[in-house]
Order: structure tokens, then sequence, then C-alpha cells
């Protein structure tokens, strides 16, 4: 451990938990009603669609929100966005200061080390989104594809590219590794390490598209439900 | 008598290095390791010095990518290149000791690019006869400066950086010390050694088209000259063919010879491919004076580009090729230039890039005539004779940056410390002071016509009367330089440090200017349009030392090799 | 002739309490860096600036400073990209002042002296053999040129004195980490002494680099999760204890 006389103050509760920050507090607010809503307006499973919040069960839900909370992509967004450390890299508009406490992922956020831990519930998680879009296509007995069923596919490729882009996997598929050729001419490629880094590279964009995409399908079927958005038949074959 | 003790900071140690970059860092560990108290100084940051600009690699007979490479060869190919000049046992050791040195940096935690089955691997470069340059990337000097870096800090050496050596201290005929101003202070200190390194590099800024970087300004060779050290072969600079054109804040800077090893081709405005006049054999590969003046020629005869110079061309080996093999070339082209090397050609012409000589030194021990003087690296001369083969820089610093920390680690054990006279360091300390507060010439514009007038009549092609001239120019100089006035204080003081470099500058300079008057006829290095052939009677090396009445030169004997080198290396031709 | 207008900071600690901004007027030139303009400004204006710089090519990192507050190398800053606006040219605030735009960076190296150095495995057989694939990753971070202007953007280090080492410092543990045959590990370390803890991935500094190294994803990361693989993760934690049981055996 470090010295006392180098050791800022130490802090349980992060300090940036009590400034009266209105971006933080209103999003503390937000996530708070939405997550009461989610809960107390379920969607019923609509035209064969399940909606992704419901999968499989409203219960999980907190599960996947701290494997997105504890995610490398979204914490460099809330960092800077929600506690502006630092909210720009432009040293003359960065409302960050040194008057301000601070204790990074030492304190309280200590939490963002087991983020590997809740990478695995997603992955536990992630049959059930392809379940579900089996699940629209049969659900009538007959095979049926519908706008809905493309919706629910391409959410459920986007969280498995989320999860699977994710560092912690990139460090457990080979990123803790020095090397792969000792000794030499193993003529390993490490290909499958080599394309999860380049997806790495994009986790941000994937991050923000998955969890939109999440809303979005939300939206479609509770604007199904409500009768305002027609969920069109695509193929139809009887068995 | 006033207390000096206060008006600057003392420091003792055994080996005192000055210059911090390959050479003298390799020094240091030597060295240390030999058990020495070291202490380095450095005029930049540690870190910043000019070897991490070398770009193309380390010369040394591996045989990993050619099996028939062996030490016999590099030697060979080192004497021939420097045209018979070279001090042969020089060339004997670095041929021998360079694959020693390139593992051992490796084993210092340096990683070389490799062959498909794990070992170092060897690129091409210009006059090499195998492929023989281990490199990483285009960054190979970087590497080195990095892992060097990483061991002194981590064994007990002392190292002061931003910190100016003004002059060498001697004890009767030792030199047991120097003293210096700390830029980022201000302040004086005094070193007191049982030996000393120079290691400070070359003199590439005396040059406006240089691809040098802004400490080579020949520190160490005024420094070594002032104290009564011979130097040699300083009219051999060495012009790198390819430095860029365009823009105007960059002209100069390095394009790597690496581009041509690598399949870049020259064509001129025209898009001839004209090293086939020139070289049909060995085409862009040939020895870097051959390429440049090539180069000299194709724009001097009207067919360069707009800005002066002519084409070089990587496009057709592909964008991936480009940008894995040359990765800060592609970034140098693109930031710089905002030109993309993978679809358009580069502009280039010569570029003042390397001395080959400088002082003389012993090849076991790397001693001057000076005792307690050592030197290594650019800064010291004998190993590149007339010309300088692409890589052997690198080999050189390593080689010869070891053996002089061993030498000097050696002679320190044996030497009683010095006594240094107090008068002296006052003097000194004056002379420094005297450039500040008063109203004189700027040194910078000094400095600017000393530059102008080398690359206009010290070129790449020299002839008596551009010679004369420029030799007229510099002495004025020397008288103007003593008018130089600076504004401000000690600290950081840009203008000052300016002041304090024209005279190892100017004493380049002359003796560049000298030694390419005395040397009637055309080699390596030097080409002279009056004297276009070789003269056999001057195969010999010209000596430089300060005189009563200013500078000597004098004719001498290059060592005869033994015969079992003799064989090795081809008769010379003329 | 055209000119160009750039202002720049000016302070002697030693004399002046605070320091001010000079504007500046220099012939604008094609192609021109704004080192190219604070060279003019110290030829031919006032040779008293203070102003660090060596290779002119972006190779060195000497010529680190911020202009339009951001940290940039003023030798590849390009007049014409700062298209209309004005130019402020400042010193990296993360450092100690020595006068006007120089800085005293010397910290780094103590920093540097205590991150272990590079220890190669025991019994390697030589010359050492190693792959092409396994010198890529521990390479881009060799690029570094130690300008220091990821350290100086670094909120952490500039602004919450927290004793964590900086990007730099991560980088260089990486490097040696990931070098196919260092024998250590140093994430334990990086994390209990260095305050690799307080980095809270806001990537500021692979927004900075000259080199284009991607500090963050591939190197501090990567050292996070080794740092956990150490420190926080009880399975990772259990296998590594069994193993070396094992290999006492």
């Amino acid at each position: 451990m470090r010295a006392a006389s180098e050791s800022p103050v130490r802090h349980i509760i992060p300090p940036e938990f009590l400034e009266p920050n209105w971006r933080f507090w209103s999003f503390v607010f937000i996530s708070i009603l939405g997550s009461l809503l989610i809960i107390m307006y379920k969607v019923p499973v609509y035209d064969g669609l399940t909606d992704p919040f419901y999968t499989p069960t409203v219960l999980i839900l907190p599960l996947v929100v701290l494997f997105r909370l504890t995610c490398y992509a979204y914490r460099k967004d809330y960092h800077r966005h929600l506690f502006n450390h630092p909210n720009s890299c432009a040293t003359d508009v960065r409302l960050d200061s040194k008057s301000r406490g601070y204790s990074g992922e030492t304190g309280f956020f200590r939490i963002e080390n087991v983020h590997r831990y809740f990478m695995y519930t997603a992955w536990a998680i992630l049959p059930f989104f392809y379940y579900d879009i089996y699940h629209s296509i049969v659900y009538t007995g007959a095979i049926t594809v519908t706008l809905g069923t493309v919706i629910l596919t391409v959410n459920a490729l986007a969280v498995t590219f989320y999860t699977f882009s994710c560092h912690s996997v990139r460090h457990l598929i080979g990123g803790y590794r020095d090397c792969v050729n000792c000794p030499v001419n193993q003529n390993r490629k490490n290909s499958l390490y080599r394309f999860q880094s380049r997806l790495n590279g994009h986790h941000e964009a994937i991050a923000w598209t998955s969890l939109i995409m999440f809303v979005f399908v939300d939206l479609f079927i509770r604007g199904m439900v409500a009768g305002i958005v027609p969920n069109i038949l695509l193929i139809h074959m009887g068995l | 008598m006033i207390d000096m003790s206060s008006q600057y900071i003392k420091q003792e140690t055994d080996v005192l290095i000055i210059g911090a970059g390959g050479a003298g860092m390799r020094a240091a560990i030597a060295a240390f390791d030999s058990g020495s108290s070291v202490t380095i100084l450095s005029k930049s940051l540690l870190g910043k010095a000019h070897t991490v600009m070398a770009e193309g690699g380390i010369a040394a007979s591996l045989a990993n990518v050619d099996p028939q490479d062996s030490w016999e060869v590099h030697f060979a190919d080192t004497i021939e290149e420097g045209v018979y000049i070279s001090n042969y046992r020089m060339a004997e050791i670095l041929a021998k000791e360079a694959p020693d040195r390139v593992r051992e940096l490796e084993e210092y935690g340096a990683l070389f690019d490799r062959t498909p089955d794990g070992a170092i691997m060897q690129r091409a470069f210009g006059a090499h006869t195998y492929r023989r340059l281990c490199h990483v990337g285009d960054r190979t000097g970087l590497e080195i400066i990095r892992t060097l870096e990483d061991q002194i800090l981590h064994r007990d050496i002392k190292f002061f950086d931003e910190l100016y050596v003004t002059k060498l201290l001697k004890d009767g005929d030792r030199v047991v010390g120097a003293m210096g101003i700390k830029l980022n202070t201000g302040e004086f200190y005094v070193f007191s050694a049982k030996s000393v390194i120079i290691s400070t590099g070359g003199c590439g800024r005396i040059y406006k088209v240089t691809s040098n970087s802004w400490e080579s300004t020949g520190d160490g060779l005024g420094l070594a000259y002032e104290a009564g050290a011979e130097l040699m072969d300083m009219e051999m600079i060495q012009f790198h063919p390819t430095g860029m054109v365009f823009p105007p804040g960059v002209k100069g800077l390095l394009v790597t010879e690496g581009v041509r090893g690598e399949g870049g081709i020259l064509l001129n405005a025209q898009g001839e491919r004209y090293m086939q006049r020139y070289s049909p054999k060995k085409m862009e590969l040939d020895a870097r004076d051959i390429v440049a003046r090539a180069n000299y020629a194709e724009i001097m005869a009207g067919r360069g580009t707009v800005h002066g110079g002519v084409y070089l061309d990587i496009t057709h080996k592909g964008a991936d090729f480009i940008k894995k093999k040359l990765p800060s070339m592609y970034k140098q082209y693109m930031d710089f230039a905002g030109v993309d090397i993978t679809k358009e050609k580069m502009e280039v012409a010569p570029t003042v890039h390397y001395q080959m000589g400088g002082i003389r030194v012993d090849p076991e021990t790397a001693a001057t005539n000076v005792p307690g003087l050592f030197a290594s690296g650019e800064v010291a001369s004998g190993l590149h004779g007339a010309n300088r083969l692409g890589g052997n820089s690198l080999a050189d610093i390593l080689v010869f940056g070891k053996r002089s920390g061993d030498g000097a680690s050696a002679y320190s054990k044996k030497a009683s410390p010095g006594r240094i006279d107090e008068s002296v360091i006052a003097k000194e300390i004056d002379r420094v002071n005297s450039f500040l507060g008063k109203e004189g010439l700027n040194p910078h514009e000094l400095a600017s016509k000393l530059e102008e007038n080398m690359s206009e009549n010290v070129g790449i092609i020299r002839d008596e009367v551009k010679l004369n001239k420029a030799l007229s120019i510099i002495l004025e100089l020397k008288e103007s330089s003593k008018k130089v006035a600076v504004h401000g204080s000690l600290k950081y003081n840009k203008g000052l440090l300016q002041a304090l470099e024209l005279p190892s500058m100017l004493t380049a300079a002359e003796a560049i200017v000298r030694g390419a008057i005395e040397r009637k006829e055309s080699r390596g290095a030097h080409a002279r349009s009056d004297f276009p052939k070789k003269n056999p009677a001057m195969r010999k090396n010209i000596i430089y030392v300060k005189g009563e009445k200013g500078m000597k030169l004098e004719w001498r004997d290059v060592p005869p090799m033994p015969d079992n080198l003799k064989k090795l290396v081809r008769e010379e031709e003329y | 002739m055209e000119t160009l207008k750039i202002s720049v900071y000016r302070r002697d600690p030693a004399t002046e309490g605070e320091g001010k901004y000079v504007d500046y007027e220099v012939p604008m030139e094609e192609g021109m860096v704004v080192l190219d303009a604070m060279k003019y400004i110290e030829k031919h204006i006032d040779p008293s600036l203070s102003l660090r710089w060596n290779c002119m090519a972006g190779k060195c990192g000497s010529c680190s400073a911020e202009i339009n507050h951001r940290p940039s190398l003023m030798c590849k800053a390009r007049v014409d990209s700062y298209k209309g606006q004005k130019i402020t040219v400042s010193p990296l605030a993360a450092y100690p002042l020595i006068k006007d735009l120089v800085t005293d960076v010397s910290q780094n190296w103590d920093l540097l002296k205590r991150i272990p150095k590079f220890t190669p495995k025991e019994g390697l057989e030589k010359p050492w053999k190693i792959s092409q694939v396994d010198i890529e990753r521990s390479k881009e971070f060799k690029k570094c040129i130690e300008c220091f202007l990821c350290q100086d953007v670094c909120h952490v280090i500039r602004e919450h004195n927290s004793g964590y080492f900086g990007p730099r410092h991560v980088v260089k543990a990486a490097s040696l980490d990931m070098h196919p045959l260092d024998a250590l590990d140093r994430s334990t370390f990086m994390n209990k002494d260095a305050g690799l803890g307080y980095c809270n991935i806001t990537k500021c500094c692979t927004e900075v680099c000259p080199e284009e190294i991607h500090i963050t994803d591939n190197a501090i990361i990567p050292e996070k999760e080794r740092a956990v693989n150490a420190q926080y993760d009880p399975i990772a934690m259990i296998v590594r204890a069994r193993r070396k049981g094992r290999g006492n055996k």
C-alpha cells in the first residue's frame, strides 16, 4: 500500500456521489423511474415477440445492468458525462478541478474489478434471446417470420457482439498470455484473440448500438400492444 | 579571493560521460558493470538523443537470413565502403563484435523483428553484400535508446540531463573532469573525474539542410580539440541520398534507406529510373555517396521536381506492405507533407547525414591522444574512413560505446584523482557570464550564416574556389563570434546556448573546409569537381590538431593491414 | 506577406508570480508548424523565449506543449489545421514550470526507476527464438517517444494528487509485461503501488498520443485485467495457487 503521506483521503462513498450534480441525480432519478415502470407496466409476449427486458425474467435485469455498468466502454461515458471526471480532454473547458474529491476505481468503484463475473451472467442469459427468436417463428404452429422476428434477431446479434467484444473476454481468450508461440514454431496464430481484438476496438460503438436496440425493441412491442405499430408478415409457411 | 564554492556545484565520479545517446549510454553501462562509479551528462533530456532518429537498423553478420554472411564479409564491405582509409582494426572489431552487441541488446529487452523461424530478422541495405541489418520496423534507434535508458535507470548511474559542458578540465596533460551549465536551473556544475568519455555525436547542424537533430553541433569535437586531442578525417561528411524537400520546415529530414531496401525506386521528373545510368548493377542500393551524387546530378541537370528533388517511389509494394514495413515513413509523409506514400511518390533530395571523421581514438580502448580522454560514437573517427555503410553507425555506438566504457573504467582504476585549478573554473564561469547583459551580435544569426555557408559552399560536390570562399567566411564568423551577446538570464536560455555552441560549430566547420581543400582528390564522400579522380598518394588520413597559431593539418599513413585481413578485401582500383 | 498571429505563455517563476500571454506576429510559410513559428520568435523577435525542441520530426518528444489547451507536439501541429482560430501556446500544466514553455518532467525518471526492469525467464536457450506474432503487442508500446502528453492530459495527474504513475508508465509496464520472454508480472505492483486503480478509463491519453498507441485499450485495461487475476478474481486466484502447488511438487 502507498505511504500515508502521499495518499489522498480514503473514500468509502465516492465523493462524486455526494456532489450536487444535476446530471448525475437526474440520471439516478430516470433510472429508478424507468426500472419501476418496467416492473409495473409489463408487456405481455405479444404476437410471439418477447420484450428483451423480460428475457428470461425481469428479475435478472440487475445482473445485466451491472454487466453494463461495469463495462469498460460505459465507464468512460459515465465518468466523463455524469461525473465530469473529466468531461473533456480540452483543458480549458474541463469541469474537473483540484478541489474535488476523487477516488477513481479504488473505493466503491472497486466493484469494476469483478466485471468478468457479470460478463459470465450475461453469457448465461444470451441463449434466451435466441430462444425468443425461435419462439417468435414457431409460436403459431407454422413457420412465421415477421418484421418483429427480424428486429429480435438484430437485437440478439447486437447483444452477442457486445458480450463477445468485452475487454474481459479479450483477457480470458488470450490477453493474459505473453507468448503464444513459446517455444517458437508452434505455429499458433492466435486468430480468435486477433479477431476478438478487432471487434473490441469497436466495443464502445457496439455497446451503444446494442443498448439502443434494446430500447427500440421494447418500444416496438409496446407500440404493437398499443396498436400503433404494425408487425409486417414476411414469410409464412404451414407445417 | 572570492569563495568560488558558492558559484558552482561540485560532483565527483570515476568515469564521466558527456553525451547520452546510444554510445554514451552503452559506455555508461560498461563502465558501471566493470565496477566504476559513473556519471552521464546530456545536453537534451534523457532519451531524446539523435540516436532516436536512426531508422534502418544495426549491421551485424548474424547470418540469419543469408547464411553465407560472416564477419569477414562485413569487414570487407566496411573497408571498401570507407575507400581504404578506415582503420582496419576498428573495422575488424566492429565486424566481429556487432553480433554479440545485438544479442546483448536483445537480452536487455529490445525486441527485433523476426524471421519465420524466430531468429532476428535482417534486411538489405545499400552496399552490404548480404542482408545484414537487424531492425525494429523503421524505428531501430528509438528501441536502442529506450532499452539502454531502461538499463541506465535501473543501475546506480548518476545522470544530469539538460547540462551543457563548456570545458574539459585538465591537470597538466591529463583530462580530469569537465564543467558546464545546467540549462534548466542556470547553475554551474564542476565534475571531477578520473576519466572522461566524449560521446556527443556529430556536427550535422552546421549545415542548413541536414537530417540531424538539434543537438548535433559538434560540441565534443570542440571540447576535445581545445583540450589538445587530434581530430581525423573531418573532410568526410556523408550526404544521405534521400531527405525530405518539402515542406520547408522539415527540409532535410531523413527518409530511411529502408525504403530503397524494401524495394523503393528512384525516378526523375521525366519518370526515368536514372540509377540504371549511374549504377546498372546495384541500382538504388549502391553506396550512399554514389546514389546521393546521382540524385544531385539529376536535380542539377534540370530533371528534378518542382521543389528541387527527385522522386522515390514505393507505391508498387502495396499499402499493407508499406504500412507494416515502413510505418513511421508513412506517418512522417502523412503528417508533415500530407502525402500518402502508399499512393503517391515521395520527393527527396540529398541531405547532410553523418560525419565520418572526428576524434582520433585507439581501436582497442577508444582512448584519445590526451591521457584520461576517451571518445566513442559519431564523434570518434577511424572506423568509417571516407564513407560509412548504412547500419554501421548503430553497430559503432554499441561496439565502441562498450569499448570506451571498459577502456575508461580500466584507466580510472589506475589513475589518481586529478587536481582542478580553481582559477580555470572562475575564468570559465566569467566567460559564460560575459555573454549576458550587453549588446552585441545575435548568435542565432551567426549560426544561420554558418549553416548557409556550409550548405552552399561545402556541399556534395566541392571545388577550390567555393572552399576558399567558405573558409574566409568561417574565419570572419570566428571573429564575429567574439562579439556575440544575448538577453535574459542563465536559466534555460537557448540564445546563450547557441553562443556557447558557436565555437565548436566553427571548429568543426573550419576543419571540414581546411581538410577538403587539402585533399585534392575525390574519395568516398569527398568529391571535388576540380579533382574528380582518386589519388593513390592520398590514401592517407588527415589529422587536425590545435597549434599555437590555429589549426594544424598533417597527413598520416593509414595503419597497414595484416596479411590475413588483406586477403579478405579487394585491391583498391584507381 | 501573410502573417500568423500567435499567443505565447511567458513566465519566469524566479521573478514573476503570474504568467502572461504575449502576442507575436510571424511570417507564414507553406506547411508551417507551430514549432517553426516559435523558432522564428526565438531567432528574430525575442531570443529570451525558453523553448525545448530537438528533432523537429515528431521522433524525440521534446517539444510538448498545450496548443489551444490541447496537449500537442509543436513540431507536428500544422498551422493550417487551426483555420480561423487564434493559436495559443502554453506549457504542460501538469508539471512544474521552469520557464516559458519549458517544464520539469524529471519526476518521470523516478517513476520509471520504480517499475521492475525487464527480467528474462530462466534457462532460455541462446540465441533467443521469438515469433513475430509475439512481439507485436510489446512493439506497439515501444513506439512511445516519452513526450508525456498523455501524462499532461490525464485528469488524475493534473487535477487529483493521487499517486497514480500515469499512462506513460502503465504503457512502460505493459511493454515489459507483454514481452514474450519476460518472467515478471507487474500488474500487482501497478495496482498497489502505482495507483492503477485511479484510472477511470476516460481515454484522453489515447486521444492525445502522437504515436497513436491505444494506451487505454491495449495497455491500461489489460494491466487492470491482470491485476484482477492476481487480486480480485477468486477463481483465478485458486487456479493459480493450485498450479503453483503442483509446480512445487
